[in-house]
């Protein structure tokens, strides 16, 4: 214990202070955090609009350059729709078919053949999803109809399923440069969502739009690198 | 080892049926609790001053503030249960008292809705507001609300006492309320009987415009001054979003009214699933034939493997909030003995720590098991095999716990090696420095005072489960210190004397303790705590626990010897000394309901017994009652003749989206006396524990792979 941080500590009445010896965690949020996070949700913050304004400044293909230099590996480019944020995604692990990738600043999000299986860091994440029924007609580029759950903590805590029927229709086959993609979209009820995506011809998902959740809303996603 | 651990289900079979419900999106099921669009003046579901049959979010904490000229009344209600709400109200009324003085009174009201609206049949509700005391609001109601629109609702109940004296009719008198605050159940429902009636339009969203005919003649008002010249009320509401609403009324055609409400919804926390960052991914294994050398074992022989890898491991767990504090290694399995530091629901901590392992052990380690300590004591142990985590990640949480395997942590490891501590843990040094506000307690007469001021809290842990810790406040500014009130209690001043420990904020200490625990025996749990308790006691305190792993019933026993501390906090102590102790029943009726019973002698010298049920969400937000009677005479107790309370736990994780295990707690009492008093110990056992027992795990599963 030095006096200086105790001093420091001291003037600093507004927030509260903590050492640690054996260093655990990055220390628990204090009492002026909390108040803050709870007013945040009261008032919507204009410094959260400022961010978010000065973040679209850049352009999502700046993005995507500068994101190609500085990951190794595999690379997503994804913009979250409402909240008009564009981010990039750099593979994390891999576990089967089931890849994870994490943003630089720790948000992640599990693709499964290309399919989005969850979320995480995002505060009304997806837990999980079961996309197999789909991803078999999409993949294979078919239509037809696939069950499809998804699944999330509810306000009290507890993992919720929400079960779906979704309806398989192909779109237009384009190409662009040396690629050539089907569009397949994928209509849920009861939820009504709808997801499309661009399926090469090597069966692998390049781009999509996916629904993540009723309050997150849709995902675009654009793989930069495989 | 399957010996050893055992599988239970038993207790799951609730939180597996619950994750099997679908939630609704948008989707309105068909019979559910009719909500109401707003508060009434005692901040239960009602119009104006008016019941009505509805309900609040299951499990919402809505404090209000509603005021006219001269008369103001303060309410904390709680939706105890998805159809019971139950309410405590603080009012002051100029010219109400004895003599036209100002009278301050204390309420506590329970509303059930006994049926939930469904097709025709409109919602029905019973009710009794001001069961204790002096009764002045003192009434009974049966109500039903129907929904005639989306946005219009209808009221019609009949009410008793208050609620009859205006326009009521038959069942003779009466019975006077109990003068000494009991329960004056001897009238309830008894005497006249009057009909009520309201309307709720909600005009928009934001708007609700509301009018009754009320059966309150307010007769002590009238007496005063008040002019009722018309039965019908008048009222609307703003809300403002889900937390704040803002009420205006016009009472009986003469006075208005504004009202205040705060509600916050346990159900709604900003975010559900965390705000944390992103845990690390599974990490599968090779296949074995693809790399024979990793899958051989061959690392086992190696002295300098285990280590390097606790190292490894333990360098991982810290940054991510959670204490390695020993670990056993053998060729096939592990098992860790963890701290968690950071994650209030323990399966989130265990989906760290199972994934870690997925990257830090050998080939061959497929058994892990995941040791959960509470203050040095191993409290459970969760075993998963490696090959279930790598093919179920980021699956259904169910299914892993349908593999998972939770039983007694025993002292010598599952894996048959032996434990190897980390060294350079202890001693360990952790202080915090932090503001801190303290309120008056509600008393009649008296002003509500309050300081703010630094508190320091440190702890010092000389092993695991040997901890010195203490917390000491020097106040800054406040007017504490200008109470003028006295206890007038003619028993010992075991609590009352409150205002004379508020009033010295110079370097107090709070308490400053050394505390031991152990594990005894299996299913035992053991702690001696010594020194200076709490602020106003300190002594010894000792307690032993008897809680299977996978039990729903848990006995404990404790008794303590503790002496009276002077009023200014620092070290000495004051004449009056005793032995108080219990023995404690504690059970899980699941779906997060607590219920306990204490029998035996409190810091008084009377022998009484203390009733607790508690409500807890999976998100960790608590709510809950209690009441204690004891053989102490009621007159000599004071207003309201026993002790009981309402205590609100919110945990802080629940308000900032980030995981951590602090909480901010809460008890109400609506009056403080010297009976039914017990010395307030830190790390009590049962609290210490069952997060990390099966009931709980259970319940906040679904935290698993987040």
């Amino acid at each position: 214990m030095r006096p200086l941080p105790l001093l420091l500590c001291a003037a600093l009445l507004a927030s509260a202070c903590s050492r640690d010896s054996a260093e655990i965690g990055g220390g628990s949020p204090s009492a002026g955090g909390v108040v803050k996070a709870t007013v945040s949700k009261v008032l919507p913050s204009r410094e959260a609009k400022a961010q978010a304004e000065a973040a679209q400044a850049v352009t999502p293909e700046q993005i995507a350059a500068a994101a190609l230099q500085s990951i190794k590996g595999p690379v997503l480019l994804a913009t979250l729709e409402a909240a008009g944020a564009t981010t990039v995604f750099g593979q994390q692990g891999r576990n089967g078919a089931m890849r994870s990738y994490a943003t630089p600043d720790n948000r992640g999000l599990v693709l499964r053949d290309g399919m989005l299986a969850a979320t995480r860091g995002f505060g009304r994440d997806l837990m999980s999803s079961e996309t197999e029924e789909s991803a078999a007609l999409i993949l294979a580029r078919e239509e037809g109809t696939a069950r499809r759950v998804q699944r999330y903590l509810d306000g009290s805590g507890t993992e919720r399923p929400v079960p779906m029927t979704c309806e398989i229709r192909r779109g237009e086959t384009v190409t662009q440069g040396p690629i050539t993609a089907t569009q397949m979209i994928e209509l849920c009820a009861p939820v009504d969502a709808q997801n499309s995506y661009l399926v090469n011809e090597a069966g692998q998902i390049v781009a999509s739009r996916q629904w993540i959740g009723p309050k997150l809303g849709y995902l675009s996603l654009q793989v930069l690198r495989d | 080892m399957a010996g050893k651990l055992r599988k239970f289900s038993s207790v799951g079979v609730i939180a597996l049926l619950a994750g099997t419900a679908p939630l609704a999106i948008g989707l309105r099921a068909g019979a559910e609790p009719l909500t109401s669009f707003g508060y009434g003046t005692f901040g239960t579901p009602g119009l104006i001053d008016m019941p009505t049959a509805e309900t609040r979010p299951d499990g919402e904490f809505g404090a209000t503030v509603a005021a006219r000229s001269g008369d103001t009344r303060g309410s904390f209600a709680f939706q105890i249960l998805p159809r019971l709400s139950g309410a405590l109200h603080f009012s002051t009324s100029d010219d109400l008292g004895p003599g036209g003085t100002t009278r301050d009174d204390r309420s506590f009201d329970l509303h059930w809705q006994v049926l939930e609206e469904d097709g025709w049949r409109p919602a029905v509700a019973i009710g009794m507001r001001d069961i204790l005391g002096d009764a002045h609001y003192g009434s009974e109601y049966l109500v039903a609300t129907k929904t005639l629109s989306p946005r219009l609702r209808a009221t019609a109940g009949l009410g008793w006492g208050r609620l009859a004296t205006k326009g009521g009719s038959g069942g003779g008198t009466r019975p006077a309320a109990d003068a000494n605050g009991g329960l004056n159940s001897d009238a309830w429902f008894r005497g006249p009987v009057a009909p009520f009636a309201g309307l709720a339009w909600q005009a928009t969203d934001k708007l609700t415009l509301k009018a009754e005919v009320s059966s309150d003649a307010y007769l002590d008002e009238v007496g005063a001054g008040f002019d009722r010249k018309t039965s019908v009320n008048l009222g609307a509401d703003y809300r403002f979003n889900k937390m704040l609403s803002l009420g205006a009324y016009y009472l009986h055609g003469s006075e208005v009214g504004l009202q205040f409400n705060i509600a916050l919804d346990p159900r709604d926390p900003p975010a559900p699933s965390g705000l944390e960052k992103a845990p690390l991914p599974v990490r599968p294994r090779p296949a074995p034939g693809a790399d024979a050398e990793a899958w051989s074992g061959a690392w086992s022989a190696d002295p300098t493997a285990r280590p390097v890898i606790q190292r490894t491991l333990a360098e991982a767990m810290a940054k991510d909030g959670q204490v390695l504090e020993a670990m056993a290694l053998s060729t096939d399995a592990v098992e860790l003995r963890v701290r968690n530091e950071t994650y209030d629901a323990r399966p989130q901590a265990i989906g760290h720590i199972a994934r870690m392992l997925t990257r830090a052990m050998p080939a061959t380690v497929e058994t892990f098991t995941i040791t959960l300590v509470e203050r040095g004591m191993p409290v459970s142990s969760t075993t998963l095999k490696r090959s279930d985590i790598e093919a179920l990640e980021n699956g259904a949480s169910n299914e892993l716990l349908a593999r998972a395997e939770i039983g007694e942590a025993g002292a010598a490891s599952v894996t048959g090696a032996a434990f190897s501590p980390n060294d350079d843990l202890y001693p360990r040094l952790k202080w915090a420095i932090s503001p801190y506000l303290e309120l008056s307690n509600h008393v009649e007469g008296q002003d509500q005072r309050a300081d703010v001021g630094l508190q320091f809290k440190g702890r010092y842990e000389l092993a695991p489960n040997l901890v010195l810790s203490g917390t000491l406040r020097q106040k800054a500014l406040g007017n504490l210190d200008e109470s003028t009130y006295v206890s007038p209690s003619p028993v010992p001043h075991v609590r009352s004397d409150f205002a004379e420990y508020q009033k010295e904020g110079d370097l107090t200490v709070q308490n400053l303790t050394l505390a031991w625990y152990g594990r005894p025996a299996e299913n035992l749990y053991a702690r001696v705590t010594a020194g200076y308790l709490e602020r106003m006691y300190g002594g010894v305190s000792g307690e032993i626990l008897w809680k299977p792993v996978d039990s729903r019933l848990a006995l404990g026993a404790e008794v303590n010897y503790v002496k009276q501390r002077d009023f200014d906090q620092h070290f000495g102590f004051r004449d009056y000394d005793t032995v108080s102790g219990h023995l404690s029943a504690y059970y899980d009726f699941g779906k997060g309901i607590t219920g306990q019973l204490d029998v035996g002698r409190y810091l008084a010298e009377d022998w009484g017994a203390t009733v607790s049920v508690d409500r807890r969400l999976a998100n960790g937000w608590t709510v809950g009652a209690f009441a204690t009677v004891t053989d102490m005479d009621s007159a000599d107790f004071g207003p309201g003749s026993f002790d009981k309370g309402l205590r609100i736990s919110i945990p802080l994780s629940w308000a900032s989206g980030k995981p951590t295990l602090a909480t901010f707690d809460q008890t109400i009492r609506p009056f403080t006396g010297d009976g039914g008093a017990r010395v307030e110990v830190e790390g009590r056992l049962y609290e210490t524990i069952r997060d990390g027992h099966v009931g709980a795990l259970y319940e906040d599963w679904g935290r698993v792979w987040r």
